[in-house]
């Protein structure tokens, strides 16, 4: 499905991303997690074929995306970090143009979308521009265009963030059962309790390089820690967020910060 | 969803496209999409008075290119000396296309939310690179068709049929120069540059470029000379640097029949690189896409730097801490703001420029010693020409979603943080400038000019104060969206840049009398000080509850 090759991204001078390998098999989902700057959302914009100056081999679905040749990615879903969008669109707008590029006819396009949006209950908003929308509402809106053309691997960066409970469990489900159906999911999240609820493997990238990639249970075995924050912050090398939090509240405060 | 009649027109050149290897269904899509957007655009978030723009803001102010065109006509009607007269129409049509390209179409070119939205999809770069460039033709269309329309005519109905054709396809030609040439520079820049230090490169070459235009348009004037007002052309091979003249030289080829070897040259010249810039284009475009991402990274930490002519400015300038805080507020946001810089910085230059250009271009017999007698040092009055559309730009930001935080702040006394902004662009813009200059001229006229120069300064606080006055729609300043600047081009921006022409009247009338220029000066403090209280009032708090007291008060 999709199998990553000591991979090596150099920016310069610094290697943003450090001999990756990866190889990930139908109806996995992944959850890609590391701290703020490790390299997540660089992995995903290289096997998107939005960066190409990479060293390595990257395949998908049997393809060598460097061949140049988009025609991969019509079978791939996205919701890119920070809900980039045309917010001068409306929602509708918005995804059959989505929807058409990913070589959909326009009324079968319509239709879904209207459809999917429906089941977020944002029909109403449908003709409204997404520039008025709320970042939860957009971000349904972007997860409905990751789908809309039925892909078979999808790359979700943080596509959660926003969303009130009631809807991050909607969307854990249909993670599960879309999984079920034998569609592969790759995402990254900061939320670790929902990543430790629904990836059936874990991979940790710190500074670049990946220094875990396995199931929960096998993490848990390997470390001491009982959640996957305590995990996260273990293998990050991260101890002192008590003290971290008291000098800065103290500093809050205005009082002076011992050493 | 709207259709579009250029899309419509588009698609007759539909083969070209498919037999460059670009998908034309989606190209299409992707236009259309962009055209929507276009027509949308929001305003400012806090913006309460409700006033919605609608339609294309580009489009409608494309009458004021029609007006610009008009100072085509005399060079079409003067005679049949076509080399002179063309190069010069088409140096003005380089000048107002490549000005457009850069400050309007710049955005588009470099625009990397494209890349995140469009090139994640099944989309071929070279597919994307052309609806770019397509986006970017088709208003660079609309600006040629409105500044060249009436001139065509002009053309057609004196000079006959075949000048027509010959305009007409010069104007393809020079629009595919123009935006070809930009991409390709950029390009270029890209390649060699990344992060931060890239977004400055690009800034300053778009700012030296706008100023290089007006420059290289004054040289094409100087080779020509002006012996006996009889002009006449002779050859140099540094013409050949100078595209206008490529454009005059067909005319001369074929309506004069005049078939000199460099004649000849040119034409080919205008024929040529145009097309050979496309075709270099399409091999390089790819890596322009690819060369974009480096836009989105900084790697590189920053020192913090202190300014102390912003401390010394807001120390002796402004009288409340909250005035200060702005004024110190809009000097960083003049001195970091690429897009601000972009718009303003050109004009600032030109301001540096073009009074000495005037002078030194005057014809004159008894040299400098004649001109330091005289009242050329008016010519200063470039430095307040510049002042509205300046002023104007201060209302803008690229961040403007950031001005909520002005809403969100305990401010006391709003009026401050105009008044704060506007002296800091006077301090930090127009001073310099006008310092510059002023060094320069009483080298050249002696210290004499001195009160007029203080007269021209207080016009030019007094023009700020007005125009500020006129356009300020919102509370804060650099809180509303670039999106809305091009409508700069407007009627009233006109008017207000005009008035400079009032002080200058106001001037001369001043200089009759001995001590004329000592009571305009006393005449020009007064009217400042009464409009400074009128404009920033001291007790005013914010507006909507001001609005609230004063219904009160009618009660």
């Amino acid at each position: 499905m999709l199998s990553i090759k000591n991979l090596t991204m150099s920016y310069g001078g610094k290697n943003v991303l450090n001999n990756i390998n990866l190889e990930v098999k139908k109806g996995e989902i992944i959850g890609y997690i590391g701290p703020n700057g490790a390299g997540k959302s660089t992995t995903v914009k290289i096997m998107l074929g939005l960066i190409d100056d990479y060293q390595g081999d990257v395949v998908i679905f049997g393809h060598d995306i460097s061949s140049g040749d988009p025609s991969y990615k019509k079978k791939i879903g996205y919701v890119p970090e920070n809900a980039e969008a045309y917010d001068n669109l409306t929602a509708m707008e918005y995804l059959i143009f989505t929807g058409e590029l990913y070589g959909m006819e326009r009324d079968v396009a319509e239709l879904k979308a209207e459809r999917l949006l429906e089941q977020f209950e944002l029909q109403d908003a449908r003709h409204s521009r997404l520039s008025s929308f709320s970042k939860g509402m957009k971000q349904k809106v972007l997860i409905t265009s990751s789908l809309l053309h039925d892909p078979d691997l999808l790359f979700w960066d943080e596509p959660l963030s926003g969303l009130d409970a009631n809807s991050m469990m909607v969307i854990q489900e249909i993670l599960a059962q879309l999984a079920a159906q034998g569609k592969t999911i790759f995402y990254s999240s900061h939320i670790m309790d929902l990543v430790e609820k629904i990836s059936n493997r874990i991979v940790l990238l710190v500074k670049g390089e990946v220094v875990a990639d396995a199931t929960f249970e096998e993490l848990k075995e390997m470390s001491e820690e009982g959640s996957l924050s305590g995990i996260f912050n273990q293998l990050t090398g991260f101890t002192e967020h008590r003290s971290k939090a008291r000098d800065f509240v103290s500093i809050v405060q205005g009082a002076d910060v011992d050493a | 969803m709207r259709e579009f009649q250029t899309l419509k027109v588009l698609s007759t050149f539909k083969s070209i496209f498919i037999w460059l290897g670009v998908d034309y269904g989606v190209m299409e899509k992707i236009l259309q999409i962009k055209l929507t957007m276009d027509e949308r655009r929001v305003p400012t978030i806090f913006n309460e008075t409700g006033k919605k723009k609608e339609g294309n803001q580009f489009l409608k102010s494309l009458w004021v290119y029609g007006l610009y065109g008009l100072i085509l006509i005399p060079f079409l009607l003067l005679g049949e000396n076509y080399i002179f007269q063309l190069s010069l129409a088409f140096g003005m049509i380089l000048f107002i296309l490549m000005t457009s390209m850069i400050s309007d179409f710049s955005a588009v070119l470099l625009d990397v939310r494209d890349k995140n939205i469009i090139q994640t999809k099944p989309v071929s770069r070279k597919t994307m690179a052309a609806a770019k460039i397509v986006h970017i033709m088709i208003y660079m269309g609309f600006v040629t068709v409105a500044f060249t329309a009436i001139p065509f005519v002009v053309g057609l109905v004196k000079h006959g049929f075949l000048f027509a054709v010959i305009f007409l396809i010069e104007l393809v030609l020079t629009v595919l120069l123009v935006v070809v040439f930009t991409s390709l520079l950029y390009l270029v820049i890209l390649r060699f540059f990344d992060g931060d230090k890239l977004k400055d490169i690009i800034n300053y070459v778009q700012i030296l470029l706008s100023v290089g235009v007006v420059v290289g348009y004054q040289v094409l004037i100087r080779a020509f000379d002006f012996v006996d007002l009889n002009l006449t052309y002779s050859f140099s091979w540094w013409h050949v640097l100078i595209p206008p003249i490529w454009y005059g030289a067909p005319f001369e080829v074929f309506l004069n029949g005049n078939s000199a070897n460099y004649l000849i040259a040119f034409t080919v010249l205008a024929v040529l690189v145009p097309v050979v810039a496309i075709w270099l284009y399409a091999k390089l475009m790819p890596s322009f896409e690819r060369n974009l991402e480096k836009l989105l990274s900084d790697t590189k930490k920053r020192k913090k730097k202190k300014n102390w002519v912003d401390e010394i400015g807001a120390k002796l300038l402004c009288r409340s801490k909250e005035e200060r805080i702005f004024f110190r507020f809009a000097a960083s946001m003049m001195k970091k703001e690429r897009e601000f810089k972009l718009k303003v910085f050109p004009a600032l230059g030109m301001s540096l420029f073009f009074p000495f250009l005037f002078i030194f271009t005057y014809p004159r017999e008894g040299g400098l010693e004649e001109i330091s007698g005289g009242s050329m040092f008016l010519f200063v009055y470039f430095c307040n020409f510049m002042i509205p559309s300046l002023v104007y730009m201060l209302r803008f930001s690229e961040g403007y979603k950031g001005g909520w935080l002005f809403r969100a702040a305990p401010i006391v006394k709003t009026s401050r943080a105009y008044s704060g902004a506007i002296k800091a662009f006077f301090v930090k813009l127009y001073l310099p400038v006008f310092l510059v200059v002023s060094i320069l001229f009483i080298w050249i006229f002696s210290a004499r000019i001195l009160p007029d120069l203080a007269a021209v300064m207080l016009g030019g606080l007094l023009q700020t104060l007005i125009t500020h006055k006129v356009v300020t729609e919102d509370e804060f300043p650099f809180s509303a969206s670039f999106e809305f600047a091009q409508e700069a081009g407007t009627g009233k921006m006109l008017v207000l840049t005009l008035m400079t022409f009032g002080f200058v009247l106001a001037h001369f009338i001043a200089m009759a009398t001995t001590w004329g220029i000592y009571v305009y000066l006393v005449i020009l403090l007064a009217a400042l000080w009464i409009l400074w209280k009128r404009v920033f009032p001291e007790n005013k708090i914010r507006s909507h509850e001001s609005a609230e007291l004063s219904l009160d008060q009618q009660e």
